[in-house]
């Protein structure tokens, strides 16, 4: 394993915006070593989740290069990134984004499901709904599994969220303004999940945040501010 | 794995996807419905056409029509081994009437050898008293025909009991008043028609029987003119009434379906108001293409029923009469001619209108009957050569497949059943219409999914099988319920029909308009096939776009998605 899991090189994006052009990030650089809990923070609009958003392959950046574990994204395969965002990204949304029609349980089972064929999940059924209960379990819900999403609370769906991020063990956690839908009492109990993961796995995080007290449970802070780190 | 996992989920969970499915079952079921009954109608047709003339017709194009026909059969079968079978036939006008009644019907008489019409045609499949019988004749066991009339009889009581059943005999509506009232004339019909087949029955013992009697009478002191003489000579007309059913040549097998002969009831049962045993009057005007009208004179016979027929066609089975061959022949002048001066000489010779036959089913495809009718012809075109009296000079004769010959009834048909297809076809393409617009709904409402599918690893190809695997889903449950739906509709679309107009009065399929007694109702496995195949198909198609649109999403823009 590489000791930098992250590296960002020169990264420039931009959005069309009616008929002008958004400069969205304007070179932005920086490394995260491999299990390290880094925060960004920085004011609506600064490029936070563009950023995340490249980090995690959902989109690519007009110029620079991100490198995951030493590996340039820029030049691989539209399955390779595929495979990479299911095996070894894991995303936490803001909005939580779990699937209405699907319980709690086959939503946190969603990214085993996404990674096997079919003929081979009876083989591999088993283990993961063990692993996927397991996560709820510790989650403190275990007795919410064939819930719907919209049976939840915020801070339930939340760590639903998180248990589905989690599913299939990846290196990098990336989370969203995790806790920006909830009330602090609520978001607190969710960076206390975020931080307990990020130990007992030694996941690499990053979190983006517009709440520079959040930021304070990370390793590191970055400060993000007109597309640039300051 | 999460591709069939949400399609079948999507499929269970979403409301509008029901109303796909539904969408999809009533096109499919709509269209094997209308197809198969077309096809059903245009089969009867085909079969009707075929079992009235058999495979191959040679008819003359003239009334004298064709002569030497026994010898041109025999020459046929051996010049042409494909043909098993051949009979002659001879259609003319005539008018039907009832001894003692005044029924009069015009309809037309067909002439027939029996039993070879039956190894030509499918005569014998319809027919009533011979039902089931290898070789049926004018000449059926007498016991035979009492059973089966028996046998009917006891069918209409059972009519005129569940009619009186079903009601207050007090105060019946005047239509059961009238069925009631129609099944006893039926009744005592029935019932003088089976005391002269049981008179036929015993009529060469009542004969002996009553040539002793009267011989004693006429020894005894008041001879011939006692009371009991005079009862006697009464029974021996009896007798002689029941002797016509004695002489094979004046029989007749009715077409079941003779308006004012028989009796249909409410559940479509047929009771017989004519039936074997009873007799019949018609009354034929010999046509000829030598004489003039003022020339013609009826000829009129009487004719013991023995039998009846239904092809199922009601245009054939309401105006058509069986009879003899030779009978017919005689009686439309059609027989043989002979010179004024020498009694011997025969100047023409018997004739018929027309011989059908039948070929070896191996050779009845469409091309292979055309390749033996061209070899009948051969065999034709040698025989009029060769026996000039065989047409009259300058008189075509047409050697036709059957389906040739029922070319202006068959095409129209089958450019109606082309037609319907293609306007239902038109029809069905609502239910592409309508997958598309739903799976556009739902892809435009499922856009956060899809950025979640992609966010964890989900293909853009993945995601586009999920909707391209529901459509097929949708496809396949809606054509499966519509094809068992569609199935069942067909099975049972007589008794729908009865049911609806029971309860409403509400008759589309009306008999009198319809060639046939009842809707076709078979479906075709192969086009059930094709049809649930065109649905899935549909299916398909209508999320293609929807697919193609959700594959293209980007993740981040789905997400963003509000």
């Amino acid at each position: 394993m590489n000791d930098v899991a992250i590296k960002v090189k020169g990264l420039h994006k931009s959005y069309m915006m009616g008929r002008s052009r958004l400069q969205v990030l304007r070179g932005l650089s920086f490394d995260i070593p491999a299990g390290q809990f880094a925060a960004i923070v920085g004011a609506s609009g600064s490029g936070k989740s563009t950023l995340l958003h490249l980090i995690g392959l959902l989109d690519t950046p007009d110029k620079g290069e991100i490198l995951l574990d030493g590996t340039a994204v820029g030049e691989i395969s539209a399955g390779r990134r595929n495979r990479i965002r299911c095996r070894d990204i894991g995303f936490v949304f803001q909005f939580y984004h779990l699937l209405g029609e699907l319980s709690i349980l086959e939503n946190v089972l969603l990214p085993a499901k996404v990674d096997c064929p079919i003929l081979a999940w009876p083989g591999r059924r088993k283990a993961a709904r063990l692993k996927a209960e397991e996560l709820l379990d510790s989650l403190g819900l275990a007795d919410r599994r064939k819930h719907r999403p919209g049976e939840l609370s915020g801070g339930e769906q939340q760590r639903v969220a998180l248990a589905r991020a989690l599913a299939n063990r990846p290196r990098v956690l990336l989370a969203d303004e995790p806790t920006g839908n909830l009330d602090s009492k609520t978001g607190g109990r969710i960076m206390e999940v975020l931080a307990r993961f990020h130990r007992e796995y030694n996941q690499t995080v990053l979190m983006v945040t517009h709440d520079a007290s959040l930021a304070g449970t990370a390793d590191r802070v970055l400060h993000l501010a007109d597309g640039r780190l300051t | 794995m999460y591709k069939l996992f949400l399609c079948l989920r999507y499929l269970r969970s979403r409301i509008i996807a029901y109303f796909a499915v539904l969408a999809v079952a009533l096109c499919v079921a709509m269209m094997l419905i209308v197809i198969s009954v077309m096809n059903g109608f245009l089969d009867k047709i085909e079969q009707a056409a075929k079992g009235l003339f058999g495979d191959i017709v040679v008819a003359s194009g003239s009334l004298s029509g064709l002569g030497r026909y026994d010898e041109f059969m025999a020459e046929v079968r051996r010049e042409v081994p494909e043909v098993e079978a051949s009979s002659p036939f001879i259609l003319t006008f005539s008018l039907l009437s009832i001894p003692d009644q005044p029924y009069r019907q015009m309809l037309q008489v067909a002439g027939i050898r029996l039993p070879q019409r039956a190894e030509v045609t499918d005569f014998k499949k319809g027919l009533f008293a011979q039902a089931g019988l290898d070789a049926p004749t004018f000449d059926p066991p007498i016991s035979l025909l009492r059973e089966k009339l028996d046998a009917h009889t006891e069918q209409l009581k059972a009519i005129y009991k569940n009619q009186l059943d079903q009601r207050d005999p007090a105060d019946l509506p005047g239509d059961v008043k009238d069925t009631l009232r129609r099944l006893e004339v039926a009744w005592s019909m029935q019932a003088d028609a089976a005391a002269v087949l049981r008179g036929a029955e015993s009529y060469q013992d009542r004969l002996k029987d009553l040539g002793e009697k009267l011989a004693a009478a006429e020894a005894s002191a008041h001879g011939l003119y006692s009371d009991e003489a005079v009862e006697l000579a009464e029974e021996l007309d009896e007798l002689v009434e029941a002797a016509q059913y004695q002489a094979p040549n004046n029989r007749a097998i009715l077409g079941l379906g003779i308006p004012g002969l028989i009796l249909r009831t409410e559940q479509g049962q047929t009771v017989r108001y004519i039936s074997p045993g009873d007799q019949i009057v018609l009354s034929i005007l010999p046509l000829s293409s030598k004489l003039s009208a003022a020339d013609m004179t009826p000829n009129v016979m009487r004719l013991t029923v023995v039998d009846d027929c239904r092809t199922d066609v009601s245009s054939i089975d309401s105006a058509i009469v069986y009879v003899p061959f030779e009978t017919l022949q005689r009686m439309n002048n059609m027989g043989a001619e002979y010179d004024g001066d020498d009694p011997d000489l025969q100047v023409i010779p018997p004739r018929c209108s027309q011989i059908h036959l039948k070929v070896s089913p191996e050779y009845c495809g469409e091309e292979a009957l055309r390749e033996v009718c061209k070899k009948v012809q051969a065999v034709w075109y040698d025989f009029r050569r060769r026996y000039g009296d065989a047409v009259e000079p300058g008189v075509n004769v047409s050697i036709e497949t059957w389906r040739q010959r029922q070319a202006k009834v068959i095409g129209p048909i089958q450019q109606q059943r082309t037609l319907v297809v293609i306007m239902f076809g038109i029809i069905s393409l609502v239910s592409v219409v309508l997958i598309f617009v739903i799976f556009y709904t739902i892809v435009v409402q499922k856009t956060r999914d899809i950025g979640v599918l992609k966010a964890v690893g989900a293909s853009s190809g993945g995601v586009a099988q999920v909707f391209l695997a529901w459509g097929g889903a949708v496809g396949l449950v809606g054509s499966m319920l519509g094809t068992i739906g569609g199935y069942y509709f067909v099975r049972y679309i007589n008794p729908i029909q009865d049911a609806l107009d029971t309860w409403f009065g509400f008759r589309v399929w009306s008999r009198e308009w319809f060639l046939f007694e009842k809707i076709p109702n078979t479906v075709d496995p192969a086009t059930a096939a094709i049809i649930a195949a065109g649905a899935i198909l549909a299916g398909l198609i209508g999320a293609t776009v929807p697919a193609i649109r959700a594959a293209r999403m980007q993740p981040v823009e789905a997400l963003r998605y509000e």
